[in-house]
């Protein structure tokens, strides 16, 4: 019975992912508590990355699977670079949360950390970088996480699940806004942030929603098609 | 072709890699102000000035804004120079947000460097062989993107030969765009696939495959290499060390300038003009081979 010892060894690896690295973070925060939090919030970011990264290059995908996930994450890149001009109107979260459905929690991942790092070829690398790494890819992964077994979402799930990764997005985008001024993190600036974000944040989940809505049927039926036809991605 | 391009891409990684560290690691306004200009100065070296010009009309403006929030959000700091509705602007609040946004900018200009020295084929030729796929998935995704870009266009042309939409008229508009990408979707998915299968076809993941490098570790790119290590990692001890330490909060404290300090500014200073100096030297070296020829 492979399945069983399989299903185990999955589950402790998620528990690994989803516990541990918040609690990286927190110990971050507790040891190296006021001085240079800017530095140390970025290595934590990225460090929180290498899990992911790490499971998959050790993973099975082939080629077939690698060229897939690239072609999502270009197509998630040109889809910020074609909605440059609006601020904060993007299809990046929403095609990342498709990619999760479809390829499942790790390619999920890739899709919105990969994203993350080739579009801010095009908008400028900084110390955000990984931030936006950590949060689209985990925003990719739990979409994956939680819908990829099941069958598709309907439109109000899609929908909550738009407007759950715009906030997050924006929550935790707020942190390395925070930190990146502060050196440190300071709960009642983070509020404040907080605050002057919302109008960032509710376009952040009403163009999730809207995009989610538009693109999620088609792309899905067609990744699915590719995945049934070249027997890519079998769950 | 500029001197940074050709060095092995190892060097190159070192000293980017360091000078982001040292721009990060400390608050101290001399050090941001000498990796603030040294980086924008090795940028427009690298892209141009007319792209240094574009692009600073952006950031400049970027940063006053970042530089004005921090005294409407932080009221420490002892200089109160005036009040804004009740609450204490002052001096330190005012300075810190400038500095911290110069910080911001200058790693920002330091990566903006390093990627147009360190191309995705110089990254998988140093990453390859450690995280082979993650360096391939990369590389493609972005070479993907004008590939993408142009099948965009060839399909709308031939949707519009076809006289499926005329492209006038909003609705018009959005249908034909909507259209184009679902079409560039499976199109891009089906042939990837095909890629995937060639690359399968000429043994991609098999054990022992070399790959192609055309990049050779000279004398002087060794020589280079453990310079910059060595004065990059003497910086970041200095700075770990607590030599340049400078507070904002709650006044800011005195800039002094003892031996150790001047040691100090002197070698950041020489880590972080250290591409800019060897850029221009190479170029006058250059015009006077040329006049000799």
């Amino acid at each position: 019975m492979p399945g069983k010892k399989q299903k185990v060894k999955k589950a402790i690896g998620l528990a690994i992912m989803l516990v541990a690295i918040p609690l990286l973070i927190v110990l971050g925060v507790w040891l190296f508590e006021d001085r240079k939090y800017n530095v140390i919030s970025m290595v934590i970011a990225l460090l929180s990355c290498v899990p992911f990264f790490i499971r998959f290059e050790k993973g099975k995908n082939g080629a077939r699977e690698i060229v897939v996930i690239a072609v999502m994450t270009a197509f998630s890149v040109i889809g910020r670079l074609a909605f440059s001009p609006i601020p904060a109107f993007k299809p990046v979260t929403a095609i990342t949360i498709i990619a999760g459905i479809a390829l499942g929690a790790e390619s999920g991942f890739m899709v919105g950390s990969l994203t993350a790092i080739v579009s801010n070829i095009f908008f400028g690398q900084g110390p955000w970088t990984p931030f936006q790494m950590f949060v689209w890819g985990i925003l990719g992964f739990v979409s994956g996480a939680v819908f990829y077994k099941k069958q598709t979402p309907n439109r109000w799930i899609l929908s909550l699940a738009g407007l759950v990764g715009g906030v997050a997005y924006s929550l935790l985008m707020d942190v390395w806004s925070t930190v990146s001024m502060e050196g440190s993190f300071n709960f009642v600036r983070y509020l404040s942030y907080v605050g002057t974000s919302l109008p960032f944040m509710a376009m952040y989940a009403v163009s999730n929603v809207v995009f989610l809505l538009v693109l999620a049927k088609p792309f899905l039926t067609k990744i699915n098609r590719i995945k049934t036809k070249y027997g890519i991605f079998q769950k | 072709m500029k001197y940074f391009d050709r060095l092995h891409p190892a060097v190159a990684f070192v000293y980017f890699a360091l000078m982001i560290a040292i721009s990060m690691l400390t608050t101290n306004p001399v050090v941001i102000a000498v990796s603030y200009l040294s980086s924008i100065v090795f940028c427009g070296m690298l892209i141009g000035g007319r792209q240094l010009m574009v692009s600073l009309a952006y950031n400049l403006p970027l940063l006053i804004l970042l530089s004005a929030t921090n005294p409407i959000f932080v009221h420490k700091g002892e200089t109160i120079l005036f009040f804004l509705n009740d609450n204490p602007v002052t001096k330190e609040a005012i300075l810190y947000g400038v500095f911290a946004s110069m910080m911001i900018m200058s790693v920002f200009y330091w990566f903006k460097c390093y990627s147009t020295v360190m191309t995705s084929d110089k990254f998988i030729y140093l990453f390859g062989r450690i995280i082979p796929k993650l360096s391939l998935v990369l590389s493609m995704s972005i070479a993907f993107i004008p590939k993408l870009k142009r099948k965009y266009k060839e399909i709308d042309e031939a949707q519009k030969a076809l006289g499926i939409y005329s492209g006038k008229g909003m609705v018009d508009k959005i249908r034909s765009k909507f259209r184009v990408l679902s079409i560039l979707l499976t199109n891009s998915l089906e042939s990837s696939i095909d890629t995937a299968d060639s690359m399968r076809a000429r043994g991609y993941g098999l054990k022992g495959r070399s790959s192609y490098a055309i990049y050779k570790m000279t004398a002087s790119d060794k020589i280079l290499c453990a310079l910059f290590i060595l004065v990059g990692t003497a910086s970041i001890v200095l700075i770990v060390l607590g030599t340049v330490d400078f507070n904002f909060y709650p006044t800011l404290s005195p800039i002094s300038l003892q031996a150790l300090q001047i040691v100090a500014y002197a070698i950041i200073t020489a880590f972080a003009f250290a591409p800019t100096i060897l850029e221009v030297k190479e170029n006058v070296l250059w015009r006077c081979l040329k006049s000799k020829i």
